[in-house]
């Protein structure tokens, strides 16, 4: 019967090369080293944010280069998806930037790691910080030194489309406003749009605009001091959950799957896709430039309405920008960080887009120039931060995260999924979040 | 030996060296130049390769293997752990449980899938047409778009909530969903993508189409054999070879797929991990989480695992498989 396929050999060399040759580069993809810092001459810089922030950052470096003709400046910017990646790749494989924007939230890992370099020698000197308050500056301190110069003074804020509520007749609520408040508007813009929008979007997975201000109103934090452990009780979260059980059965809140889309992706944000009115992502103005067109306004994260109520917001330092270790440029990072911190021209560049800025002076400087949202925008960060100065019984603002934070925070965010597809109960997954989290946090 | 006494003839003797002798030497002296150099010649050529296989390759894995059984963070130095990484995988990680289950589900659906249609795609361009060439170009143009971020980008938009798969569905008054964002649709929207890039099976289908003899199928149809027959009792068999080739390789393909699952959950392999397949958790746990011991010890979890599939193929491959031999 012919020549046809007799090669046995022949198919089963060729799939033994293929298997080897598949099998090979999976498992040689997952190794690296540790190595030694940049050896190129220019000073590397790296930051995150929209393309507005990479515009400003662009203009004041180049403004900093003409009155420091001999520092270099090499920076690369993207969108914060990867980007920690990318840097975690850089510093294994020996090719770290100089000086990086850095966030609060991962400050305290990489200071720990002996990535970042400590910066405490520079204050006073090549670094000046007047004008910083104490609060502000713990932003960027880990066990006592000070690894980073915060951007400003960044707070939690709801961002509200106001033109729409105005559409539907409805008032912007007081800044005073309470969970129940907000349940109640939320509800409202769902039955007057006819059921074309929800409220607000859902919260019960979302951590550090949210859930964490309502455990701080409960006199409970986050994570420990330590950062060892979850510093809130099964109690606290499981009233939380069924707060946002409840809002998305009153349709104040969109099903799961929009939330699920929004994940990881600002585009996709329930007030960004004209779903919802109200949102907890303070990206979708600060960092992501306006990316609706609708009149924005601002709000404080609701207070608690249960009796003994602490004041829940806590004031933080936006972005961080810190210098690597092994650098051999640090002190030119800091006079970088100082121009950022206090040059007039630099501050009026950035204006908003690094947060609201950190010293009064500052601040002074741009009210001139900023735009009405930026203008709105302020004024409630304003608002917030002096509430929570004159609060006695306010919690200290949260240390920086532990290792694994940002682990715990999807865990929170996947395990309020769950609950909303219907996958597991309240209780079922209550107990599978602290049992995880537990592991995370032992590492 | 030769060489030995006829250089010491050489000295001894010079003076009777007859010409035959003289050739015989010189012939010896030059097969013997020959064999030296041609001895390293070969390796010399292939040194580029073997720089590859052992410092990109055999070093990284033997490298990975050691770093499973530590905890190393990228960061400072790694930590001999034992087999810690291994037992928290398979005791105290949901994760692991859910990207294998995700993993699983992909491999079992896809596979099957895309090979059946590359197959009836195959036997459909497997005939002297006008422009056939053409078809089978476009049949396989999916194929080279495939491993693209680009098309997994689209893929996100056109299963999205207001993508165009629910506008189709619209016209036949089906109201549709996000299927990307539904824990129980996004890995359909991952196997529709893998089963849609069916080029490569079919292009080797249609390869081993061609070389099936033509008498046998003569003699079918003077028999009167039905379409039908002729494909599981003609095509089928004799195909068995080919179909088992791409049975291997796409089972290995689809255990390692990453791209599209990292583009179209954006990373996260959300919602609830249902597209978590385990090449994205791996490097998840790798590079966002700086787990790189962890995720080593992962890797060569898969690589057992696909090397117990590929062993229980060839086995199995004894029963099924027909060689014409």
């Amino acid at each position: 019967m012919g020549h046809q396929i007799s090669r046995r050999t022949l198919f089963r060399s060729a799939s033994g090369i293929a298997v080897a040759g598949a099998l090979g580069t999976s498992l040689s993809a997952c190794s690296g080293g540790t190595g030694a810092g940049s050896t190129s001459s220019d000073l590397t810089m790296i930051w995150w944010g929209s393309d507005d922030r990479h515009a400003a950052y662009k203009k004041v470096l180049a403004a900093f280069q003409k009155k420091n003709p001999k520092i270099k400046i090499r920076p690369t910017y993207s969108g914060y998806d990867g980007y920690f990646d990318k840097f975690n790749t850089n510093i294994a494989g020996g090719s770290a930037p100089d000086l990086l924007q850095m966030d609060t939230a991962l400050v305290a890992q990489y200071a720990r790691k002996g990535v970042l370099a400590p910066i405490d020698s520079y204050v006073g000197k090549s670094l000046d910080l007047t004008g910083f308050s104490k609060t502000l500056l713990a932003a960027g301190t880990v066990d006592g030194k000070l690894y980073g110069v915060p951007s400003g003074i960044g707070v939690n804020q709801l961002t509200v489309n106001r033109s729409g509520l105005e559409k539907l007749g409805l008032e912007l609520p007081d800044r005073e406003w309470t969970w129940a408040d907000l349940k109640k508007i939320s509800t409202d813009v769902h039955k007057k749009s006819g059921g074309k929008i929800y409220g607000v979007d859902d919260g019960g997975g979302s951590t550090l605009q949210c859930f964490e201000v309502f455990a701080r109103e409960k006199g409970e934090t986050f994570f420990t001091e330590d950062g060892k452990k979850l510093g809130f009780t099964a109690d606290t979260l499981q009233e939380w959950w069924e707060y946002w059980a409840g809002m998305r059965k009153a349709n104040a809140s969109p099903p799961p799957a929009i939330t699920s889309a929004a994940h990881n992706d600002l585009t996709k944000n329930a007030v960004v896709i004209g779903k919802a009115l109200f949102t907890f992502d303070s990206g979708v103005y600060g960092a992501g430039g306006s990316i609706t067109d609708a009149q924005l306004d601002f709000l404080p994260t609701p207070r608690g309405d249960f009796s003994g109520a602490r004041e829940g917001n806590f004031v933080n330092g936006g972005v961080l920008l810190s210098a690597t270790k092994a650098s051999k440029k640090v002190a030119d990072s800091v006079k970088i960080m100082s121009y950022f911190a206090q040059d007039a021209t630099a501050i009026k560049d950035m204006q908003l887009l690094r947060g609201i800025p950190p010293t009064e002076k500052a601040r002074e400087l741009i009210a001139s120039g900023l735009t009405e949202t930026d203008k709105l925008n302020m004024a409630n960060a304003d608002y917030i931060a002096q509430r929570v100065g004159k609060a006695s019984d306010a919690l200290a603002a949260p240390a920086p995260p532990p290792q694994g934070a940002d682990q715990v925070w999807d865990l929170l965010f996947q395990s309020n999924l769950a609950v909303a597809f219907g996958k597991k109960s309240i209780k079922a997954q209550l107990g599978a979040f602290f049992d995880q989290s537990a592991g995370i946090l032992e590492g | 030996m030769t060489v030995a006494k006829s250089d010491a003839g050489a000295g001894e003797q010079a003076a009777s060296v007859t010409p035959s002798d003289q050739r015989e030497r010189d012939r010896m002296r030059r097969r013997l130049a020959r064999r030296r150099g041609g001895g390293w010649w070969p390796y010399a050529f292939l040194a580029p390769w073997f720089i590859g296989l052992f410092g990109l390759t055999i070093y990284p894995m033997l490298d990975s293997l050691y770093l499973s059984f530590t905890d190393f963070d990228l960061l400072t130095p790694a930590q001999w752990v034992g087999v810690d990484n291994y037992d928290k995988m398979f005791t105290e990680d949901p994760v692991f449980w859910d990207s294998v289950h995700a993993t699983l589900l992909y491999v079992v659906v896809s596979v099957p899938l895309k090979l059946a249609l590359a197959l009836g795609v195959a036997m459909l361009l497997n005939r002297d047409l006008r422009g056939i060439g053409l078809y089978r170009a476009a049949f396989y143009l999916p194929s080279l778009l495939g491993g693209a971020v680009a098309i997994a980008i689209v893929w996100r938009q056109v299963f999205g909530g207001d993508g165009l798969f629910n506008d189709f569905l619209g016209w036949f008054g089906i109201a549709g969903q996000d299927w990307i964002s539904s824990p129980d649709t996004a890995i359909y929207t991952l196997i529709l993508l893998a089963v849609w890039q069916f080029g490569t099976p079919m292009v080797i289908f249609l390869a081993g189409l061609k070389q099936l003899p033509k008498d046998v199928y003569e003699a079918a149809a003077i028999d009167g054999v039905t379409p039908v027959t002729r494909f599981f009792r003609i095509t089928l068999p004799l195909l068995t070879p080919i179909v088992f080739f791409n049975v291997v390789l796409q089972i290995i393909d689809a255990f390692k797929t990453f791209t599209p699952a990292f583009v179209i959950s954006n990373g996260s392999g959300g919602p609830l991990n249902s597209t978590m397949l385990y090449s994205l958790y791996l490097y998840k746990k790798g590079f966002t989480d700086l787990q790189m011991g962890y995720a080593s010890a992962l890797a060569w979890v898969l690589f057992l695992v696909i090397a117990g599939f590929t062993a229980v193929n060839f086995i199995a491959s004894r029963y099924w498989v027909h060689y014409d031999d």
